[in-house]
């Protein structure tokens, strides 16, 4: 009798460690997830921005790389140039008119890539103290002038992104500073990679319908 | 491992109690179940996938013939990829691939009525776990998470019938229905409520 007691309690522990260690592996999320299924886009507006009252655009000749929350470096490699071209033809697309940055553009169109900027995980309402320099108001002819982002805008760490801000130039004078309006930025894995710039850019576009002349 | 460590150090010192008894089997039973869980309402909504990820254990005492105390706890996980959507926000919109996942462990106590006398071929039974339950959702947009872990009161009727391997085989095959309820909150799930199929065994230990 003790004997079959103690065959009980031992096959009872061996089925119960056997269920625990089998079915307390639950299924991981990440461990099947492909590069496409990584990555999110996302998009914010200003609410109060009025996206038909601007006709004119103007975009950046190359392409900010802000590291580690250093001084931001500019660059322009095949995929810098894949990015601007892509940026400028959704533009375009939409019914704004891309002009020369001398010819008084209304809006301005900065590209961004941010790489492992674990040092600026920070969410700032309202205005933007980070990384003087990479958004240039001298590049656009506003030295001087601050920039200002809206309350949504939040710096992510321990990745690369990709962001494209749209900036009011038209309305700059009067204000005194650079509202962004738009802001579409890209996350996840091969964001870099520029075999996704096209789907990338056509996805913040086709989620953002309002963004149009 | 804290939880299955306590598991051990509880299952072993109930092996250890002596229970005098002239009953049909001794009192103390132990029983492990694998659980099949569909989900419904909010947590359907979140993620509608049965979850064939899950078991149950518990510790019973028979207090009379046919009505027994006791404690479970268990495991499920509920899983679901959703498939490249763009969902609003704030001030925008995210495009995402979410995967909802949200892992449930109960501890409740439980209080058992047995609708026949311990000899009878098949035993059919109700009963009422009242306890919590602990709740950790995770959602992923793309490979970037969303997650909070609580604990949640719960409360979990079952039926089932129990079927001795012979006339006072301290060994019976167990199948159960229960439905689970709990006060959880987040996000889109405004309540959790699931109906659970459990099949296993009961050892009546000592």
């Amino acid at each position: 009798m003790k004997k079959r007691r103690l065959w009980f309690m031992m096959s009872a522990a061996v089925a119960f460690t056997t269920l625990v260690s089998l079915n307390s592996c639950r299924k991981d999320p990440l461990n099947d997830m492909t590069d496409e299924e990584s990555r999110i886009y996302i998009t914010n507006r200003d609410s109060t921005a009025n996206f038909s009252s601007y006709a004119t655009f103007s975009i950046v000749d190359s392409v900010a790389v802000a590291s580690n929350g250093s001084e931001a470096k500019r660059a322009l490699t095949d995929y810098d140039k894949q990015l601007i071209a892509a940026v400028k033809s959704a533009m375009q697309a939409r019914g704004y008119t891309l002009v020369d940055k001398a010819a008084k553009p209304q809006l301005a169109v900065n590209l961004t890539r941010i790489d492992d900027t674990y040092s600026s995980s920070y969410y700032d309402p309202g205005y933007w103290s980070g990384w003087g320099g990479y958004y240039d108001p001298f590049y656009w002819g506003y030295p001087g002038y601050g920039y200002y982002f809206p309350a949504y805008y939040t710096v992510y760490y321990k990745e690369r992104a990709v962001s494209i801000d749209l900036v009011d130039l038209k309305n700059a004078q009067a204000d005194k500073q650079l509202n962004a309006i738009w802001n579409a930025m890209f996350r996840g894995s091969g964001v870099w990679d520029s075999n996704n710039i096209n789907n990338m850019v056509t996805a913040a576009f086709a989620q953002s319908a309002y963004l149009k002349k | 491992m804290l939880r299955l460590k306590n598991w051990i150090l509880i299952i072993a010192g109930c092996l250890g109690m002596q229970a005098a008894s002239a009953q049909v089997r001794p009192p103390l039973s132990f029983n492990i179940n694998y659980s099949i869980a569909q989900p419904f309402g909010s947590v359907k909504d979140y993620s509608d996938k049965t979850s064939f990820r899950g078991w149950q254990a518990g510790l019973q005492y028979m207090i009379s013939d046919q009505i027994g105390v006791g404690i479970k706890s268990g495991f499920q996980d509920f899983y679901e990829r959703a498939p490249r959507a763009v969902y609003p926000t704030k001030g925008g919109d995210i495009s995402a691939v979410q995967t909802r996942t949200l892992q449930v462990i109960p501890a409740l106590a439980t209080v058992q009525y047995q609708f026949t006398k311990p000899d009878a071929i098949v035993i059919p039974y109700a009963s009422l776990g009242i306890g919590a339950a602990n709740m950790n959702y995770e959602k992923y947009w793309g490979e970037f998470v969303d997650k909070d872990n609580s604990w949640a009161f719960m409360v979990s009727p079952e039926l089932g019938i129990n079927i001795p391997f012979g006339k006072a085989s301290p060994l019976l095959f167990n199948a159960s229905i229960e439905y689970n309820y709990a006060s959880y909150k987040l996000a889109e799930i405004t309540n959790f409520s699931t109906l659970q199929g459990n099949i296993g065994l009961r050892w009546h230990i000592n």
